[in-house]
């Protein structure tokens, strides 16, 4: 009956508040929306959460609104660890979750953030909730409805099969090592610095390696979206090699086959696509542009010398993730929201 | 961003050459050669020289109390900087402003200043005049965390904004305010948050990192300058000396100073661009070599230039 929340006070900042036209979403609506989440979270019986300590304080505010006769009934802790304001955190906060029993780990954040989570969350579930740029893995849902369903997984009150999703991930591999991973995409990109991490000029683009996306997808994964649509739950992926120097406005004409898509929030791009094949799970595809610069679900994250030899491997062991819609529609079949 | 290897070392030159200048200020300070109060600028260098960068001739910057590495990102000459800061009579100001005056018109360096916050109707006014003037210039603003708790910060991003003006406001995020911590004077944790109350672009960028500072004003100049209006990016950075010199810093621990110094933007860029094969190391200790001279230089025709006799004293506040 144990929750988590770890919530990333930097996502929802970064230069495409400028360069695009995307969502700017303050720390103070973040908190608002973390208590509708722990309303939902104790309406579905969760007894105790835990709370990852963070710069901004997301757990004396999102707190502060429950004093008196408001107070919450169930018990809301502090996760003891120092907090380094950086994506260290989330990883090492997710981890320590697990160790306490958490049985679900609500996040909030875009899917770079749910990426860090990932790797420390093991086979605890993610209720990832969207206040991030790019929401592929990450859900744009209301706080109150992602509690109501993390608390019902949380329970038990919903059986697996009906409530959670086991996704992809890429491994990423610099010389033979597994240096990273990706929860939907990792992008090669034509460039030497991390600088402002985000993608926002398609001409630099060179590879594209996915685990799924759609055209209903924002972000790179609407690339792969508009040319060969990949479920979440398929078990493929698909690498993509991309046209140097292509990046057109909408419309456009080439030799190459010309994918128009919503690569950012506002951003409609047509990408030059020199030629892709599907990946099965376990295959690994080499990274054919050195020196390079790699970016992880949207966020450029890894540095690529010029003697480096990487690959990206699909598997199947992506984090499991809950099921908005089928959790609480199978909660309402066994009547759990009646009293009777 | 594509910057060739002459760039990018200049960049680098540029940090170094702050840091050297500050250095020295705080060496000669401490031996009591220098008058007044000094507010240095050490580990905050990659935001001024990544946003200056991007400025062209027409263009302007408002500065702080903490206004060196700004004068020098500028290109204001480090000869009459020192003069100015050691009070003698061949500084930008002839020795009668200090530290906290240093000034250069010409280079649209439109000074450092004592008042907190007091720059960013400044930098709005040259917003206004290059967009009523038609110059295509763009007006940046220095300004620090607690400055955006001033009046000033408000009206300026409400005028800025309301009038479209070309004004990039970068907000050097050094987390205090002299003593006082950012979580004790304000109730948010990102300045850029405040940006989406008066309708323009906000964004937050690591401020340590000066290809990302360079990055994030790149496109805030360019959209600037092509009349998208204003914009704010706050740069979370990190002053390594106190507030001014002489400040035992207790309000700080070791453990923060510590991480924040693992994170020093300049052997940050020096090793970067080593391993892009940009630079040899031989190449940046050929520069920290240049660039002490520089500064030696600097502070020997500072040393060697005349006290401001008496008769200046009144001179240059009224219009002769």
């Amino acid at each position: 009956m144990i929750a988590g929340i770890i919530a990333n006070p930097a996502s929802g900042k970064d230069i495409r508040r400028l360069v695009a036209h995307a969502t700017v979403f303050d720390n103070q609506e973040k908190a608002n929306l973390i208590r509708r989440i722990l309303l939902g979270l104790q309406a579905a019986g969760v007894q105790t959460v835990w709370f990852m300590p963070d710069y901004f304080g997301f757990y004396e505010r999102a707190l502060d609104a429950f004093s008196g006769e408001n107070q919450l009934s169930m018990e809301i802790k502090l996760l003891p660890m120092q907090c380094k304001a950086n994506q260290e955190d989330s990883q090492l906060a997710a981890a320590k979750m697990v160790e306490l029993g958490v049985r679900c780990l609500v996040t909030l954040g875009g899917d770079g953030t749910n990426r860090v989570v990932s790797k420390g969350a093991g086979v605890v579930p993610i209720m990832p909730v969207s206040t991030g740029t790019n929401n592929v893995f990450s859900v744009m849902v209301e706080g109150t409805i992602a509690g109501l369903a993390a608390g019902l997984v949380a329970t038990g009150a919903v059986e697996e099969e009906y409530s959670l999703i086991r996704t992809k991930k890429l491994i990423i591999y610099i010389n033979g090592k597994a240096v990273d991973i990706a929860l939907i995409d990792a992008v090669v990109l034509a460039e030497q610095f991390i600088g402002c991490r985000a993608i926002w000029d398609m001409g630099k683009i060179r590879q594209i390696v996915a685990t799924c996306g759609e055209p209903f997808h924002i972000g790179i994964a609407a690339i792969v979206g508009a040319l060969h649509p990949i479920d979440m739950r398929e078990s493929k992926g698909i690498n993509l090699i991309i046209e140097s120097g292509g990046q057109r406005q909408y419309p456009a004409q080439s030799s190459s086959i010309q994918v128009n898509a919503a690569v950012g929030p506002g951003l409609i791009r047509s990408v030059p696509v020199r030629s892709y094949e599907l990946m099965s799970l376990g295959q690994k595809v080499v990274v054919r542009h050195v020196p390079c610069v790699i970016a992880v679900d949207g966020e450029r994250e890894i540095i690529v010398g010029p003697e480096d030899c990487v690959e990206i491997e699909l598997v199947q062991t992506g984090p499991l993730v809950v099921d908005v819609k089928s959790t609480l529609k199978r909660a309402a079949e066994k009547g759990l929201f009646i009293n009777r | 961003m594509a910057l060739n290897k002459v760039q990018m070392l200049e960049l680098y030159r540029k940090m170094r050459t702050i840091r050297e200048f500050e250095e020295t200020v705080a060496k000669f300070f401490s031996q009591g050669q220098i008058p007044g109060f000094v507010h240095l600028y050490t580990g905050e260098e990659a935001v001024a020289t990544g946003v200056c960068a991007n400025l062209e001739k027409q263009d302007y910057i408002a500065s702080t109390h903490r206004g060196h590495g700004h004068g020098i990102a500028r290109g204001a000459s480090l000869n009459k900087m020192m003069a100015e800061i050691f009070g003698r009579i061949d500084g930008e100001c002839k020795g009668k402003g200090g530290s906290m005056h240093i000034a250069d018109v010409e280079l649209g360096f439109l000074g450092a200043n004592g008042i907190v916050g007091a720059g960013l109707p400044l930098a709005t006014g040259a917003g206004f005049a290059a967009k009523y003037m038609k110059t295509n210039g763009v007006a940046i603003c220095f300004f620090g965390d607690a400055a955006s708790n001033r009046g000033t910060f408000h009206e300026s991003l409400n005028m800025a904004s309301i009038q479209k003006l070309p004004v990039v406001f970068v907000n050097e995020n050094n987390m205090y305010g002299i003593s006082m911590s950012q979580e004790r004077h304000q109730n948010i944790s990102d300045i850029a948050d405040r940006a989406g109350s008066y309708g323009m672009p906000g964004m937050v960028v690591d401020g340590n990192d000066v290809m990302a500072v360079y990055e994030a004003a790149e496109e805030a100049v360019k959209s600037a300058r092509a009349g998208g209006g204003p914009v704010l990016i706050e740069c979370k950075t990190y002053r390594h000396h106190g507030h001014f010199e002489g400040d035992a810093c207790i309000y700080r621990c070791d453990e923060e100073v510590n991480a924040w110094k693992a994170k020093d933007p300049l052997p940050r860029f020096a090793n970067r661009l080593q391993e892009m094969k940009m630079a040899t190391e031989a190449e940046i200790d050929q520069i920290d070599a240049e660039v002490k001279k520089v500064i030696a230089d600097a502070v020997e025709f500072a040393q060697n230039s005349p006290v401001p006799t008496l008769d200046e004293l009144t001179k240059d506040v009224y219009c002769d």
